[in-house]
């Protein structure tokens, strides 16, 4: 059983979890696309808030919530409305909810008149409330026996059967939207449209709206949905039974369009049948009514209740979820790790054996390698977030930004169900949070400025995140002042990052507010913070085997994309020999492999070369004089040239001994024993029991540029130049 | 008098602290059979399947809320005279009459004590021993 300590620590994750759903709410209102449920979901999350803080004892948590608790309850019931000045002081109410929790959770006292502003602006708005005014319960929710309620004991005399009675031929309107998982758990939508035809007279159509070309259809993906009448004697409770199977997977809206008394059937979602109001008169011992009210028969709350409103299709359905430590993934996620070298060896092993003894082996490990693969990409799934988590906090980042400035800026946010694997969560907040920073210090310009520049006078800053091409591409986009490159320029030439009469292009310029030492903010601002710079920023998402890449339109704007891998434990990679060394390149960087011929090498300076291919030119590096080996292939033999990926379209021809093949490795990270190695960016164990380095792709081309081949090369060319600012 | 000890009793709350804390409670005051459910769907297959002397339901959860759950409770032909308590963090006037409509037993307001729940829990099935 838990301890209260630990049940504190469950409170507190559900806060967490309520108060970004207060956020997402709030910002939702704000924007003008709220429907009545946000309204409630916002409500609700603070009750919650307020409940548990009740139960556990934090009464300034409890003081605070329920203030902000009863204005949005006034705002659901439409007794408030919800002004922009009303949203403003819910926004910082959120603000003070949260930071009331941190301390409840750090255990710190609560600096008495903590909140105090922004509660009295909340009290100011609710005494303005007309119709909740009598109603409202008294301020502070203290025991509250006011209500006059007999309590009901149980009744054991029997009760006459209820038998659902179907007063005449009802007519239904439904509507049937089968969710993506539906065939996949063996139900076909056809067959309970038969059963429901059996039922009387049905009148459907089908909607094929959702159908995606026939090129991108999936087979076991339902994309029609009916919506339609049904003209029958059943009984309500019949027709649900016929959804019963299916009803957490798909949007079912069942209304009675002809009911025999007043109120509406509510949209059904549950299994267990739920009668129109009026039949509830006989269910046992009807209680005291109270003094004040008649309880009316159907009120027209109940009937109010949303009726018609077609769910969305976006709508989550109940999750079912459940805590794990992380420890406890993380342990299964190295398990598979060593299972996957396992497996490695026995290829290797079975690789080794005489040829033709290992057939019925190598199908049987053939499965137990898709198997693992499908485990690994399970597993992995686990560790799983959605990017929300993070880009959750930036709203409030850009709200305390903009009440030091008078800039104007908006924030948009896209994709916050995009996964990505937690420890890439949590080291993204640090560089997003300084990325928004710069494009509201620095990009988005006053009000004024903007106006003169023919823009409206908001800024937008658009924060997405998508899958794109194996990997998770986090964008922010900004419609700001872009990068002063003269500025820029001038500044890294002053500091010798740039060689006075070197030529760049504006994307190159860009890239030099990304490379160590640089800032052209002239004073350190207090919002930009200080010695964090766009380096940083960089390091930062290479160290989680990502990429950044900046492009800006002076004047128009820039964005900043980020491409972070989807997992981090294991990968595709393809072995390669140099020398006697043996090395793994990561499968997504290499673009293709060849062994070119002789005349298809231009030679230009020293063993550096260039590969004429399919027109374009290729720069040649060889992997044994970057990492310093001698390569046992003379300079006639025959090399094989691996078409290398560095980023941002930059491309260079790897030359090296042998390919190995591919495999799939466990990558061990080595930074503990040997600190950070230019050009290796991991070790692993590979099918033969060996240690290999796997090789960090966009360091190797950094290192091509400096030695001093590089350089000579970067003062000519400019597509080498190009590559000496990835 | 009812046997505290005997008692099937369902707890219904969609936060997992509030319901241990429920639950906590209850063993004080002597109950052992203490069943969970998280939401409203899960709470009425517990009750379709399990024996149930008492319920206690949370008002305040997502997709269907205490209310709801009461009337289908109420509505169903196996379960609807299984004794229901609802809690409730405001003391809602227009709430307690729709549930008192609605056919619930008694109504008790979070946070509340070990002794509160008892009072209210023995008015509804008799001096517990």
């Amino acid at each position: 059983m838990a301890s209260l300590d630990q049940l504190k620590q469950t409170f507190f994750e559900e806060c967490n979890e309520a108060l970004q759903q207060i956020e997402a709410g709030l910002t939702e209102i704000r924007e003008g696309h709220a429907s009545d449920d946000t309204v409630n979901a916002v409500f609700r999350a603070v009750h919650s808030v307020k409940g548990g803080a009740g139960i556990f004892g934090f009464e300034a948590l409890v003081g605070f919530a329920h203030v902000f608790e009863t204005l949005l309850d006034g705002v659901r019931r439409g007794s408030l409305t919800a002004t922009p000045e009303t949203i403003d002081v819910l926004l910082s109410a959120s603000d003070v909810l949260s930071d009331l929790v941190q301390m409840s959770q750090a255990g710190e006292a609560v600096p008495a008149g903590f909140g105090n502003e922004c509660r009295t602006a909340l009290e100011h708005i609710i005494e303005h409330d007309q119709k909740g005014a009598e109603d409202d319960d008294s301020p502070a929710p203290a025991e509250f026996e006011g209500i006059d309620f007999t309590p009901v004991p149980v009744d054991f005399t029997p009760v006459p059967a209820e038998t659902e009675v179907a007063d005449g031929p009802h007519s239904y309107a439904i509507t049937f939207r089968p969710k993506r998982d539906m065939l996949k758990k063996s139900n076909e939508p056809l067959y309970i449209l038969r059963n429901l035809r059996n039922l009387g007279t049905l009148d459907l159509s089908a909607q094929l709206d959702c159908l995606p070309a026939l090129a991108d259809l999936e087979t076991d993906r339902p994309y029609i949905w009916w919506t339609g009448t049904l003209q029958t004697a059943a009984t309500r409770a019949q027709i649900d039974e016929i959804f019963e199977f299916v009803v957490d997977d798909c949007d079912l809206e069942i209304v009675d369009t002809a009911p025999p008394l007043a109120p509406a059937a509510e949209p059904e979602f549950a299994s267990a049948p739920v009668p129109a109001m009026p039949e509830e008169k006989s269910v046992a011992a009807p209680p005291a009514p109270p003094p004040d009210k008649a309880p009316p028969t159907a009120t027209p709350a109940d009937a109010g209740e949303p009726a018609a409103a077609a769910r969305s299709p976006s709508a989550k359905p109940a999750a079912t979820t459940t805590r794990i430590e992380l420890e406890r993934i993380d342990r299964v996620v190295n398990m598979v790790g060593e299972l996957v070298i396992a497996q490695a060896m026995l290829g290797q092993i079975v690789q080794d054996l005489p040829e033709g003894t290992s057939g019925r082996l190598s199908q049987v490990l053939e499965e137990v390698i898709h198997h693992t693969r499908e485990l690994k990409d399970s597993v992995m799934s686990m560790r799983a977030q959605p990017v929300g988590s993070v880009f959750q906090r930036m709203p409030r980042l850009v709200r305390e930004l903009l009440a030091k400035t008078a800039k104007k800026v908006r924030l948009e946010m896209v994709g916050e169900t995009t996964e990505v694997d937690r420890s890439i969560i949590e080291r993204l907040g640090d560089p997003l949070t300084h990325i928004i920073r710069n494009s509201v210090d620095h990009g988005i310009e006053s009000p004024a400025d903007r106006l003169a520049a023919g823009k409206s006078e908001e800024g937008i800053i658009r924060l997405s995140a998508e899958h794109r091409g194996g990997r998770i591409v986090i964008e922010i986009k900004d419609d700001g002042a872009g990068i002063n490159s003269d500025r820029v320029l001038k500044k890294a030439r002053e500091k010798g990052l740039v060689s006075a009469d070197a030529t760049l292009t504006e994307d190159e310029i860009s890239n030099l507010i990304m490379l160590p030492g640089f800032s052209t903010a002239e004073t350190v601002s207090d919002i930009s913070g200080r010695g964090v710079g766009m380096d940083v920023v960089r390091s930062n998402i290479q160290d989680i085997g990502g990429r950044i890449s900046l492009k800006s339109e002076r004047g128009r704007g820039m964005t900043i994309q980020l491409a972070l891998p989807l997992t981090l434990a294991v990968m595709d990679g393809m072995v390669i020999k140099t020398g006697q060394q043996t090395y793994v390149m990561p499968l997504s960087s290499i673009v293709e492999c060849l062994r070119p011929a002789r005349s298809e090498v231009s030679n230009l300076i020293g063993t550096r070369g260039m590969l004429q291919l399919r027109g374009e030119f290729v720069p040649l590096v060889h992997l044994g004089d970057l990492l310093e080996i001698s390569s046992t292939a003379g300079e006639s033999g025959e090399r094989v040239v691996i078409i290398t990926d560095a980023g941002e379209g930059t491309r260079f021809g790897l030359v090296v001994d042998e390919l190995c093949g591919h495999q799939q490795v466990v990558i061990k990270s080595i930074e503990e024993s040997y600190g950070s190695v230019p050009g290796i960016a991991a070790a692993t164990i590979l099918g033969n029991g060996r240690v290999a380095f796997i090789l960090d792709v966009e360091k190797l081309s950094d290192l091509a540029v400096n030695s001093p081949v590089g350089t000579a090369l970067s003062a000519n060319t400019a597509s080498a130049a190009k590559f000496a600012l990835t | 008098m009812p046997n505290a000890v005997a008692i099937k009793v369902l707890v219904v709350d969609d936060q997992n602290s509030v319901r241990q804390m429920t639950r906590m409670t209850l063993e004080e005051i002597g109950f052992r059979h203490i069943h969970e459910a998280e939401h409203g769907k899960q709470a009425m297959e517990i009750a379709s399947l399990q024996p149930l002397d008492l319920i206690i339901s949370d008002f305040n959860m997502p997709e269907m809320d205490g209310l709801g759950l009461l009337r289908a409770v109420r509505g169903h032909p196996v379960v609807r005279k299984v004794p229901f308590i609802l809690l409730t963090g405001r003391g809602d006037k227009e709430l307690v009459v729709k549930a008192a409509q609605a056919g619930v037993n008694n109504y008790l307001i979070k946070p509340f004590t070990a002794t509160t729940l008892r009072e209210k829990i023995e008015q509804v099935m008799g001096k517990l021993s």
